[in-house]
């Protein structure tokens, strides 16, 4: 059904958190302020590679208004961090492998001072050659940036016999894929408040996906017990990724504890583009075969990623790109070989979809060129290749069967938006279609772009993904939850999961709703807190809303009894007879409206007995059976349609309207599956033409938003629709899957598939430069036309 | 360092004002860390991006090329002056029905923006919204549930027979 508030208008509520953002009541962890705090900064490197021969802060320390100045010899414990596993350094102290390594911090009374501290600091370096393509960092003779070498992972995917498989196809696409480097550019920079507390704790004020895990890096870092730190990790000006690796939190807390005062700490803009994580650029090659009828038959892949100075998560998104790199088809004979390098560039780590949106946008590629090889509607070259719900997943594991590929794929054929294709066909075909063509397109323009002119062409195109959703097996992927009755007798859920813009807040206020029949005014939720939550492990990887739903599944049976039973004590009825509702337990039947026994009621009974009312669970996210390094066991499908205006004279694309159709199990909250959809695509929509975190000689050349594009108003598509299929087989016990990435991935190839129906230039470069749509048109033949 | 002190008079939210601050301080700076009004957020810092609109005067500024010196003797409004003590500004109400916000992080100067738009024009056609509001950058969105929320208000105001304030 098509998202909306009139389609969806029970569940379209506003947002519990929204009144305190559109009000600028709602204070960010980077809007916080303690009496008598200091203010704190970094010390970013000069050069990209270098050895650093020595430090002094003398000067620095010597500042009035200056407190504290720290480096690598001020950390109590391991000088080390990194999500997976720990190897970048908190502060350099021999050698600087990136622009943004961090090599010293100051706190001062000011801003600007502890700024103008950081020019005090006297840093000789001696610059090292930089490696700044992973291709020549792989070279033999290609200086080391660590003690194994410059390769960080290989991955390698292999059923049949690709390489012989190949001569037995009548047709053969051969093609090499460049995807960018993105920039999560959340609006919210990373920063936070670190504040020691009077009984020696310390408490971190900070953003992060995933409060638990920062705590356990920390406690590593300070040489300081978990217990002892608590992280408030909510709420969060966005992410995407971007804040679930340590970024200000080592520096903050180090220099709160050696100071004993609180520390504020908020990147500029300048420093957040130096040193924060992005999107893995990747290099993909694809040889891609299929027979006369149009079967794939194989398929060979070579990943090759810029994972820049640092690991973070470079494997895991590797994995992931890999076994994605098939997409949703049946191919027998498949050989995909991944290789992650490390570079002197930016450090490459998560960012959302993970390694999917690169090589969605090569295979979906692959597939238009092979139809247009074969003289196949590339719709019917999907569909005949498409994976049926029985077959395995593409690393050959058993996957949770739906019909989801099939259907996201179907909805495409019945689109508006795709019959407009059957009549702007163009690119690979005779004189006399091409013409036919521009009759029938000039018969399209229509009202909506008045402003049509002969070099205004217009395309269609769609494309296909096939997600994996949680973190796949290998990693660890723990969750969990709690519920209670509170002693005002409200009905309170704690997740360790973390609001970043998602609407987690609205998602569990209906999920919770739907449980247990009892209106908002009964619930509390608690989240990003690790001294009041469980563990539930990282809010990412689209996982955060099935694991809240499969909590509550687990959570009802236990604390429904224990509320009946409480109540049927009360109430001198029989459990059985009783159910929860609003505000509180009501006779089953009982039309009145209301409760025999209210939830404050049943708080004060539970109180004075000394019996609480508290359930909890413990899990891990559903794996499949067979033991395969990242293979996933849940996954989402989606399908993409957009319609595109290409400038022949100025190279610009836009799109025009972009329609989505996701299959990822029923709608918890349709206000935030359609935000994330919209919101999804618009960032890829950025992915696709603008955005590009360039690096010239590991150095970044756009710092700020003036020259790295992301789209604005002006650039979004006049349109997006966005289709949600809930249906799930009967028996599925996994329910709603999230979306948080999925609306992200697959629009890249779409815009091609249309620019090349719209110009007949195939694109294989993100974002696609003005330049080269431009430099490929045959000007001759445009002059010859004016004679 | 050189302190030059500098006493700032102007309106802010409807009150009075005197600050002490160098002459040269951002408006930005002084909301947020002066007068702690953390509504007016800084993303970018180089008037790119609208995280930190104000009302000057009545017209949408990014305050954060906005001098101390530049707002002397001016009104200025906030997000915190928006809205009429507990009753939501149209707008505001508008971003929340139609999913306006997400992280919110720009909603601050996304809805003061809006409110500039709604009290010049409050019925803009998209090419008109577009326009005004291609100062503000929202990344979570993608802007659909914005342009819901400027239809939704200007449909309402119709109906509802408001007049811009």
């Amino acid at each position: 059904m098509l998202l909306g508030r009139d389609t969806y208008a029970k569940k379209w509520i506003i947002r519990p958190d929204g009144e305190e953002k559109v009000t600028g009541k709602l204070r960010y962890l980077t809007d916080l302020t303690a009496p008598g705090m200091l203010h704190g900064k970094v010390l970013r490197s000069r050069y990209p590679h270098a050895w650093i021969l020595s430090i002094d802060t003398s000067k620095a320390i010597m500042t009035p208004g200056v407190r504290i100045v720290v480096t690598a010899e001020d950390v109590p414990g391991m000088n080390l961090f990194g999500i997976a596993f720990p190897h970048q350094p908190v502060f350099c102290h021999d050698r600087v492998r990136y622009i943004g390594d961090a090599l010293a911090a100051v706190a001062a009374d000011t801003e600007e001072i502890a700024e103008y501290a950081l020019s005090l600091i006297e840093v000789v370096y001696e610059p090292l050659p930089v490696v700044d393509d992973p291709e020549t960092a792989l070279e033999a003779g290609a200086i080391k940036l660590h003690p194994d070498g410059n390769l960080l992972h290989r991955t390698s995917l292999k059923h049949g016999e690709a390489e012989t498989a190949f001569e037995g196809c009548a047709h053969i696409v051969e093609e090499t894929y460049f995807t960018p480097r993105q920039m999560h550019t959340y609006m919210e920079t990373e920063g936070g408040l670190f504040v020691p507390e009077d009984d020696g704790r310390l408490t971190v004020y900070s953003p992060t996906q995933h409060g638990y895990k920062d705590r356990m890096q920390l406690s590593r870092i300070l040489g300081m017990a978990e217990e002892q730190i608590r992280v408030v990790s909510s709420p969060i000006g966005g992410s995407f990724g971007g804040k679930d690796e340590l970024n200000v939190q080592p520096f903050g807390a180090l220099m709160a504890l050696k100071t004993g005062s609180p520390i504020k700490m908020h990147n500029s803009r300048r420093e957040s583009v130096i040193s924060g994580i992005k999107r893995h650029p990747m290099r993909i090659k694809m040889k891609t075969g299929a027979d006369h009828e149009g079967r794939l038959i194989a398929h060979q892949v070579s990943i090759l990623a810029d994972t820049g100075a640092y690991a973070t998560l470079g494997c895991e998104v590797l994995n992931f790109a890999t076994e994605h790199a098939i997409g949703p088809y049946n191919i027998p004979n498949v050989d995909v070989q991944g290789t992650s390098v490390y570079t002197n560039n930016g450090v490459s780590g998560e960012f959302r979809g993970f390694g999917g949106n690169q090589v969605i946008f090569s295979v979906e590629s692959q597939i238009e060129r092979l139809a247009e090889k074969l003289g196949m509607d590339s719709w019917e070259l999907r569909k005949l290749n498409l994976r049926a719900p029985v077959d395995p997943g593409p690393m050959g594991q058993q996957i949770v069967q739906t019909e989801g590929a099939n259907q996201v794929w179907s909805k495409v054929k019945e689109s508006p938006l795709w019959a407009k294709r059957g009549k702007l066909k163009r690119g690979g075909e005779s004189e006399e279609q091409q013409d036919q063509a521009e009759r029938l397109q000039a018969e399209e323009r229509d009202d909506k772009c008045e402003d049509q002119v002969p070099w205004i062409r217009r395309g269609v195109g769609a494309a296909m993904v096939m997600h994996g959703a949680g973190l796949g097996l290998g990693i660890p992927d723990h969750s969990g939850g709690r519920i209670e009755l509170t002693p005002e007798g409200k009905i309170q859920a704690s997740f360790g999961f973390e609001e970043f813009g998602q609407g987690l807040y609205a998602a569990l206020t209906l999920m919770l709703q739907d449980f247990f029949g009892c209106t908002a005014e009964d619930i509390r939720i608690v989240i990003g807190d690790t001294d009041r939550v469980p563990s539930s492990g990282s809010s990412t990887a689209s996982r955060a809303t099935t694991m809240m739903w499969r909590a509550l599944q687990q959570l009802k049976p236990p604390f429904v009894q224990a509320l009946l039973q409480q109540a049927s004590a009360l109430a001198g009825l029989a459990a059985e007879e009783l159910a929860t509702g609003a505000g509180g337990i009501h006779r089953k039947g009982d039309e009145s409206g209301m409760p025999v026994v209210t939830y404050a009621e049943l708080a004060e009974a539970a109180d004075a007995a000394a019996k609480p009312i508290i359930a909890h669970t413990e899990f891990d996210y559903p794996t499949t059976p067979e033991g395969l390094v990242g293979a996933h066991y849940l996954y989402s499908y989606a399908s993409v349609i957009v319609e595109v205006e290409v400038n022949m004279l100025t190279g610009r694309v836009k799109v025009l309207q972009t329609d989505h159709v996701i299959a990822a199990g029923p709608v918890i909250n349709p206000m935030g599956f359609l935000g994330q959809i919209e919101g999804g695509s618009v960032m890829a929509l950025g992915y696709t033409l603008t955005e590009d975190a360039v690096m010239k000689e590991s150095n970044y050349v756009r710092h700020n938003l003036d020259t790295y594009l992301v789209p604005t108003f002006k650039d979004s598509p006049h349109t997006i629709r966005v289709e949600a299929i809930e249906d799930l087989p009967e028996g599925d016990t996994f329910g709603p899957r999230g979306v948080g990435e999925i609306g992200s991935v697959g629009l890249a190839p779409a815009i091609t598939a249309a620019v090349r129906q719209a110009t007949g230039i195939w694109v294989n470069r993100l974002p696609i430069s003005p330049e080269s749509i431009v430099q490929s048109i045959d000007w001759l033949e445009g002059v010859e036309a004016i004679d | 360092m050189i302190n030059t002190t500098y006493v700032l008079e102007c309106s802010i939210n409807g009150k009075a004002v005197a600050v002490s601050v160098p002459a040269s301080k951002r408006m930005s700076d002084i909301l947020r860390d002066d007068l702690l009004l953390t509504g007016t957020k800084v993303s970018c810092e180089i008037g790119r991006c609208g995280a930190c609109m104000i009302l000057l005067d009545g017209k949408p500024v990014n305050s954060c090329l906005l001098m101390a010196y530049q707002a002397a003797g001016k009104e200025v409004t906030t997000i915190e002056g928006i809205s009429a003590g507990e009753e939501l500004h149209p707008v505001q109400q508008a971003m929340l029905e139609e999913g306006g916000l997400q992280c919110g992080y720009c909603t601050a100067g996304m809805v003061v923006t809006l409110t500039a738009l709604w009290e010049t024009n409050p019925t803009p056609t998209r090419a008109e919204a577009e326009e005004a509001l291609c100062g503000n950058i929202c990344r979570c969105t993608g802007y659909e549930g914005i342009f819901r929320a400027v239809e939704k208000c200007g449909l309402s105001m119709k109906r509802e027979g408001q007049k811009p304030l």
